[in-house]
């Protein structure tokens, strides 16, 4: 009877569980991952040195908080500090967070890869967006033991053994303080999308990327999007015409490579030739 | 050779303020179109209509819609001559450079059919006799939006000859202070002759090679395709509007000296070429809404190149 008991609860578990998963699978955000990376300071450290651990997510969606990004266990590891930056640019959302670490113990440690769980906008499929592991070595201080027959072996015991408890204890507390947020089994589950990191792009360097394609290929997709960038550069929304842009931007340089851009777009083929040589040197020069 | 800048200078140098009506009225000019003007009674429409006949010379004239005109009012008449003992051809207002339809709407609607007819074909019957009309022939058109008893409103079809359709609005405070000041002695003299007629078609031929960009075509189209389905629209605009929303584009960029228009041009246009050319549905009276915002919310949702 009681065999039959837990068989029935047992498929009720089951039934529940896959019920739960296509339902946790709608509660998924698309997103569009442009790039996710982490990244340590440094690499090679000593015990009781503080290092950074910094992953960095681009989504090309305007987001207030990316709740679904799972940061790596960070294991045995004092975490003296945890800070989430979102910030919005005109390619979308920066998302960096950087938790400041300090060993307790030396050795070789593998931070597992941060990750995302969402629907990826590009193919509108659940994907789990990870960045690659990565590795810091801490050595530990050189041994300094104490010459032979200075102590007893009860006290060379006694120390060994308290700096067990210690050890203990700092791990202890360390995973009493991760425990509400940090993923517990290291997730391998997709290659990465970007190893690197990459810094919160500005649009400065949009413009300066487009500029690069326009002058190696000057068709109308790449004019479309150097004009784009410099519009969102001036400030402007997109869908903005070239008066919204001159309205939002006093920068000189700025509104001549505008107007450039807006007489390569728009103006007859006689004119274009001379108009994208001044759009390509009124860019540059605002470039710098 | 004068250019458009030129005929713009004397409007303002007569009309205090009104910048938009004063555009649209050299705009549809050197579009070769014709302009319907909505405003409440004296707000300059017919002095902005006057001031643009005087700067362009030839002959104006000016006709004031009543309910008991006839259609041979506006073309013309064959009258009987008793000395030679036949008929002789009288020619109607409507032959004349600039037409000034004042009140267009309180004139039944086969007056307002014979006006459209010779706004769309630049010519007109006469009897047995068909005869065109000079060039350039620009007819503007007044309505007044408040006054509706007595009057004819015009269906859809004809509002969709008018290139444009102008909301002529209050002046501002500092406006109406420059009007008492300009026109409290009486009126000064138009400026005349600030261009000639031969340069108004000169304006006509050139402005049709300014240069249009494709995007800008297809962004001029997705305007007007807008217009259908829209909210609160019971019929969208025809693709008439995207023509004249094309020409208007290239008239301004020539006004400007450009030789080619931008998604300014077509995104400013936009709201005069579109606002006579929708119906609305019931629901608008329902809802409050003022058709302008309709139009302004039409042209904001479609993104410009």
């Amino acid at each position: 009877m009681a065999r039959a008991r837990r068989g029935v609860a047992l498929a009720l578990v089951a039934a529940a569980l896959a019920l739960g998963a296509p339902a946790a699978a709608q509660g998924l955000r698309t997103l569009q991952v442009d790039a996710f990376g982490m990244h340590a300071d440094r690499t090679h450290l000593r015990i009781g040195e503080v290092f950074h651990l910094a992953i960095h997510v681009h989504v090309h969606e305007r987001v207030t908080a990316l709740d679904e990004l799972v940061v790596p266990n960070v294991g045995t590891m004092q975490l003296e500090g945890d800070e989430r930056r979102v910030t919005g640019s005109p390619t979308g959302t920066d998302v960096v967070e950087t938790l400041t670490l300090e060993p307790a113990a030396g050795g070789t440690y593998t931070f597992n890869a941060a990750y995302l769980d969402a629907i990826d906008a590009r193919t509108g499929k659940p994907t789990r967006f990870s960045a690659e592991p990565v590795r810091v070595v801490v050595d530990s201080p050189v041994p300094s033991y104490p010459r032979p027959g200075t102590l007893s072996r009860f006290a060379r015991e006694t120390v060994v053994v308290g700096a067990g408890v210690v050890t203990v204890v700092i791990v202890g507390i360390a995973l009493y303080r991760m425990r509400r947020r940090r993923a517990t089994a290291p997730v391998f589950a997709a290659p990465p999308v970007a190893a690197r990191l990459v810094p919160p792009r500005t649009p400065r360097d949009e413009v300066a990327d487009t500029l690069r394609v326009y002058r190696s290929a000057p068709a109308n997709g790449s004019l479309v999007r150097l004009r784009g960038a410099l519009f969102a550069a001036a400030g402007a929304q997109p869908g903005a015409t070239l008066r919204d842009a001159l309205g939002v931007t006093r920068d000189l340089p700025l509104r001549t490579a505008l107007g450039a851009a807006e007489r390569t777009a728009f103006g007859p083929a006689y004119l274009r030739d001379a108009s994208s040589v001044e759009l390509i040197d009124a860019t540059q020069a605002w470039l710098g | 050779m004068s250019r458009p800048r030129d005929v713009l200078d004397a409007l303002h140098a007569t009309i205090v303020g009104q910048a938009e009506v004063v555009e649209a009225l050299v705009l549809t000019l050197i579009a070769g179109g014709h302009v319907l003007l909505e405003g409440a009674p004296g707000v300059a429409k017919t002095l902005a209509c006057r001031v643009l006949a005087a700067a362009v010379g030839g002959v104006f004239r000016r006709v004031q819609f009543t309910p008991d005109l006839l259609p041979s009012d506006i073309v013309g008449t064959r009258i009987f001559d008793q000395r030679s003992g036949e008929f002789a051809t009288v020619l109607g207002p409507l032959f004349a450079n600039v037409v000034l339809a004042d009140e267009i709407n309180r004139a039944p609607a086969k007056v307002q059919s014979a006006l459209l007819e010779g706004m769309q074909e630049h010519r007109a019957t006469i009897g047995l006799q068909t005869l065109d009309l000079p060039a350039p022939f620009l007819v503007l058109a007044t309505m007044n939006p408040y006054d509706s008893d007595g009057t004819y409103p015009l269906p859809l079809a004809q509002l969709d000859r008018f290139l444009a359709k102008v909301v002529v609005a209050y002046p501002s405070l500092d406006e109406e202070r420059a009007i008492v000041d300009r026109f409290g002695a009486g009126e000064p003299p138009l400026q005349t002759n600030a261009a000639t007629l031969d340069d108004v078609l000169r304006w006509q031929r050139d402005a049709r090679q300014v240069f249009v960009d494709a995007k800008l075509r297809d962004y001029a189209v997705d305007l007007v395709r807008a217009t259908r389905g829209a909210e609160l629209v019971a019929h969208g605009a025809s693709p008439r509007a995207a023509l004249a929303l094309v020409a208007l584009a290239r008239a301004r960029a020539y006004l400007e000296e450009r030789p080619f228009a931008v998604p300014d041009d077509v995104r400013d246009l936009a709201p005069a070429v579109l606002r006579h050319r929708i119906s609305y549905d019931d629901r608008i009276a329902i809802a409050g809404t003022d058709p302008e915002d309709v139009v302004r919310r039409i042209v904001a949702s479609v993104r410009a190149p």
